[in-house]
Formats: C-alpha cells, sequence, structure tokens
C-alpha cells in the first residue's frame, strides 16, 4: 500500500515535471518567435504580407533576396567587416596578451592603476570619446580609411582583451616562467615562447567577441565612413533599409542578410561564444 | 630608479588607452567650456553648457528618459533571466538549446533588432496588431511607438527581449557553480523550492546577480540606437535619450562643445551610478 502510494507520487512529480518542461521550452519558442517571424516575413510576396500578415508563405518564394542582393551591395559590404575583423582581431590579441603578461604577473601599484585604466575604458560610452577621435581621424586624414576604423575598433576592443587575457594569464602556473628563466630565456623570449601558445583558446574567443563588435556596432563606421564601398555590413543594411522607409519586402531579406553570418558562426561556435559570456560572472 | 622591463609590455597599450581614452575624456572637458563647433575658434564660454543642460527642461527630460529606461530594463531583464535561469537549471534536457534560444537575440546588431522591431508594432499590419486582431483583442491594438505614451515602453521591451538570454546565461552559470552537496543537503532537510531557492540558491547566485546588474546599468544608461533607428527620438521627444541627444548636437548641429558637456554629464553620472551600485551590490553579496 505505502509503496503504491509512493510510487503513485512519483508518477506524479514525473507528469508535473514535464508538464512544466513542455511549458518552459514553449516559453522559449514565443521568446523566439520574433526571430522566426523575420524568416517567414523574409520568404512572403508583398501581397502575402498585406493579405495575411502573420501567415505563412505559399511557397518559399525567394524574389525578395534577389531583390535585395541586387540593389544593396552585400557582398562588399560583408568583404569590408570580414578584413576589418581580421585586422583588428590580430591586432587586439597581439595588443592585448602583451600588457596582460605582465598585470596578470606582477601585482604592484602599477598593475593596479593600469587596471583602473582598463576599467575606466570599458565603462566610458562610445559617445565621449567619439568626438575627439573625430577631430584627431579629420586632422590625421584618417576619415572614411579602413586603417582609420582599424585602428578605432582596435582601441575600443582593447579594454577587453586586457581584462580577458589577464585572467587567463593569471590562471598559467608561475613554474613555466620560471622553468624558462632558469634556461636563461628573456622576458619577451617567455613572452613569444612560453606563454603565447598557450593563449590560442582565449585569442579564439576574443576574434569571436571582435567579431561580434565588429559586425555589429554602429555609431563609429556611421560616423567614419562615408565611401560606399568601405561600408560595413551594419552601415550598408542601415543606409539601405533606412533609404526605403521600411518596404517590408526588402526589410526582411535585408534582415536576415545581415544577421546570417553571425548567427551561423553562434550556431559553430555556441559553447565557446557562451563561455566566453560567462567567463567573467563566476570566479 | 630602475624600471623593469617587463613592464614595457604594456607600452603599446597604454598609449592606446592615453590617446583614446584619457586624452578623448579630458578633450572633451575642455571642449565642453566653449562653444567649439568642429570649426574654427572655440570660445571660451565658462559654465555656460553645463547650466543650460540643469536649468532646460528638454535636457532634464533626456535625463529622466534615460534613467526610466534602464531602471526598467535592469530590473525586469533580469528578473526573466533569473526566472528562466532557475527553471532551466533543474531540466538538463532542455537547458542547452534553451539557453542558446534565449541568446541568439543579443548576437544580433541593434540595426537589424530595431528595424525588425519598428515593423513588429507598425500600424500597417505590423506583427503585434496583427496577433492582437486574430485572437480577438482588436481593442488592444496601438499605434505603439507612435504614441508618446507608450514609445518608450516598447523600445524598453525590445531591448529586454534582446538581452534576456545574456542575464539567464551568467545566472545558469551562477547555478552551476552551487556545489550540488548544498542542493542535496537542502532537500534532506524538507526545504520547500521556494526555500531552497531564497536561502541556499540566491545567496550563492549574489555574484552573477551583481555581474548581471552592472552590466545591464552600463549597457543600458548609454542606449543609443533601438532609440535612434525605432523612433529617433519621438514622438514628441518622449525616447530621446541622452546619447541621442549628444549625437543629434554633434553631427546634427556640430555643437562639439555642447555635446562635450553632455557626454561628461553621461561618463559621470555612468561611473558614478556602477561604483555605487558595486559597492552595494558586493556589501550585500555578504549578507545575503
Amino acid at each position: 500500500m505505502n509503496t503504491q502510494l509512493t510510487s503513485l507520487t512519483k508518477i506524479r512529480r514525473k507528469v508535473t515535471f514535464s508538464l512544466a518542461q513542455t511549458g518552459v521550452f514553449l516559453l522559449v519558442i514565443g521568446m523566439l518567435m520574433p526571430v522566426i517571424y523575420m524568416l517567414i516575413m523574409s520568404f512572403k510576396t508583398s501581397a502575402e504580407i498585406a493579405e495575411s500578415p502573420l501567415g505563412l508563405p505559399s511557397q518559399l518564394y525567394l524574389g525578395n533576396y534577389i531583390k535585395t542582393l541586387e540593389s544593396m551591395n552585400y557582398i562588399s559590404s560583408v568583404m569590408n567587416s570580414l578584413g576589418i575583423t581580421l585586422s583588428v582581431t590580430v591586432l587586439v590579441a597581439f595588443l592585448g596578451a602583451l600588457a596582460a603578461y605582465p598585470l596578470a604577473r606582477k601585482t604592484g601599484r602599477f598593475s593596479r592603476w593600469f587596471i583602473m585604466l582598463v576599467a575606466l575604458g570599458l565603462a566610458t560610452p562610445s559617445f565621449v570619446n567619439i568626438t575627439p577621435v573625430y577631430v584627431i581621424f579629420r586632422e590625421l586624414g584618417l576619415l572614411d580609411t579602413y586603417l582609420g576604423i582599424i585602428i578605432v575598433f582596435t582601441a575600443l576592443n582593447l579594454p577587453f582583451a586586457v581584462f580577458f587575457y589577464t585572467g587567463f594569464i593569471a590562471a598559467i602556473p608561475r613554474e613555466l616562467d620560471e622553468a624558462a628563466m632558469l634556461d636563461n630565456c628573456s622576458e619577451w623570449q617567455i613572452f613569444w615562447h612560453v606563454i603565447r601558445p598557450l593563449l590560442r583558446p582565449a585569442t579564439a574567443t576574443l576574434s569571436l567577441f571582435v567579431m561580434l563588435m565588429v559586425w555589429n556596432d554602429f555609431i563609429y563606421p556611421l560616423l567614419l565612413l562615408t565611401d560606399k564601398s568601405k561600408f560595413t555590413v551594419m552601415i550598408e543594411v542601415y543606409r539601405f533599409v533606412g533609404n526605403r522607409n521600411i518596404e517590408p519586402d526588402m526589410l526582411f531579406p535585408a534582415a536576415v542578410l545581415g544577421s546570417l553570418p553571425l548567427l551561423a558562426l553562434f550556431v559553430v561556435f555556441q559553447k565557446r561564444i557562451l563561455a566566453g559570456v560567462t567567463a567573467g560572472a563566476v570566479k | 630608479m630602475k624600471i623593469k622591463s617587463i613592464y614595457l609590455f604594456t607600452l603599446p597599450a597604454l598609449l592606446v588607452m592615453l590617446i583614446f581614452y584619457l586624452y578623448p575624456i579630458a578633450l572633451s572637458f575642455k571642449m565642453s567650456f566653449t562653444d567649439f563647433t568642429g570649426v574654427g575658434i572655440a570660445n571660451d564660454v565658462g559654465w555656460k553648457n553645463y547650466d543650460r543642460i540643469f536649468s532646460r527642461q528638454r535636457y532634464l527630460d533626456a535625463i529622466q528618459i534615460t534613467f526610466t529606461f534602464s531602471f526598467i530594463v535592469v530590473i525586469i531583464q533580469n528578473l526573466i533571466g533569473l526566472f528562466f535561469a532557475a527553471l532551466l537549471f533543474k531540466m538538463p534536457t532542455i537547458r542547452n538549446f534553451c539557453r542558446a534560444a534565449l541568446f541568439t537575440p543579443s548576437m544580433m546588431s541593434f540595426v537589424i533588432v530595431g528595424y525588425v522591431w519598428q515593423f513588429i508594432y507598425s500600424p500597417y499590419n505590423g506583427g503585434l496588431n496583427s496577433l492582437l486582431g486574430s485572437i480577438g483583442l482588436e481593442s488592444l491594438q496601438h499605434t505603439w511607438l507612435g504614441d508618446p505614451s507608450t514609445a518608450l515602453f516598447a523600445i524598453t521591451a525590445t531591448h529586454i527581449w534582446m538581452f534576456v538570454g545574456y542575464s539567464c546565461a551568467i545566472f545558469l552559470a551562477g547555478f552551476a557553480n552551487i556545489p550540488a552537496d548544498i542542493q542535496e543537503a537542502g532537500r534532506l532537510d524538507g526545504a520547500s523550492a521556494w526555500q531552497r531557492f531564497r536561502y541556499l540558491e540566491l545567496p550563492l547566485l549574489a555574484p552573477s546577480i551583481t555581474i548581471n546588474i552592472v552590466l545591464s546599468t552600463i549597457g543600458t544608461l548609454k542606449t543609443f540606437e533601438l532609440p535612434f533607428i525605432m523612433t529617433g527620438g519621438g514622438p514628441v521627444g518622449s525616447t530621446r535619450t541622452l546619447s541621442l541627444e549628444i549625437m543629434q548636437n554633434l553631427f546634427g548641429q556640430y555643437k562639439f562643445g555642447f555635446a562635450g558637456a553632455l557626454s561628461i554629464v553621461m561618463l559621470i553620472v555612468i561611473i558614478f551610478i556602477v561604483f555605487f551600485l558595486n559597492r552595494f551590490l558586493k556589501n550585500k553579496e555578504d549578507n545575503l
């Protein structure tokens, strides 16, 4: 009797749990609806959008995409974003790791000040440095150049990179440095031959964040780039959609095309990206 | 004095920090006391720019709108994120999928999210009104972004939607850090689910609460892109945040001096709030 009762409660608990689980799952799908909506809308004809705003498309209509790709400089803006991302990643990784090495190893007053400076950099909103950067770049002729935008993005990503690498290097045992020191390695040699190879996984994660930032940032390229051929993806999307007074048959394909590379990246590198996001959160 | 050569490694990064952070902040500060317009001579105007910010309703409104936006987002985004994390933590089968699904919007750019939601809120065939219509709630249909009383909340909802997954991921990492034997002990002592959450899990989640609140506060106080894309600050200035005001002064009217004053005010506000928030939350962490 008693065992029957406990097995009944067990079953009831199981049912309640799977009901709750289904509920949570549906809620999450509900949260994803705007993304699904964006995808569905991009395949609907203008007539379908007008007649059944929430309905599914009757067929996989690609006309919107063809029209959008014809009038948007999609491929060239993707190339620009990729090229800028690659250059910025190399620069940020090198400068960030180089600065992080002493900060992780020496905890003197200098290191504490430097970390404070980096924290200030992390909290500074773009608007504070945007005017001075604009003025300096105008003097130096860096407005509307790839070099200028690469320098700016490097500077914007650097505080995060220094933070990120400092934590990572601090976890590398000092014994490795000391062993190399006994072999008469210089500090540079230790950094380059001992530390740097160990930073590969950190650099891989960092590069994803740089990619995310370069891809999605909007303010700096909006102000610094005026030449159409140099536009990054987001500026291209902004100019393209903004000039059309949101015609949905062009808006949604442009939105999908603009997000696609990053969403693909997320699907492939999900674990790494989520680990990077939460790395600082739990000590 | 002998400087250890290892510190030379920080030199390039130090230069970047000086040129792109410290110097610009100093220059903004200097410009904020002038009527500089980007070209020509800057005349010294003393505290006039700051005086203007704190005496005109327009700028006080911008500050208030920024705070309202920030406050609502920080509270609701983190509550929803915590809600999902607390449930998903106990549901390993669907946990990873749901965490990734919730996180997806924060991988998208503000520009795209802004445009997509602008259409969702649109009175002409927009997703939200169509949805309300199809479930018989026509009475709730609304020009969401066109009405000054709802525009700010509509943008707030979009921002929350975008970053709930971010909060949730951080909270989940916090949950994963709670030792299994603590959970077990709670269960054996016959604590209810709520009691376990309140007295066992919540105190151990404190560091992730701090991180989440600080990150979302910084992120929302400088919010610019969503109002810029979705409403341009309107209708009648109801979504004109501080950063939108700065950008309009800067690149609409070339009032570099005044924009400098606004950005200095903003920087001080952010540093001040983040500093005290951090200190307050760290204190709380010990007392939870």
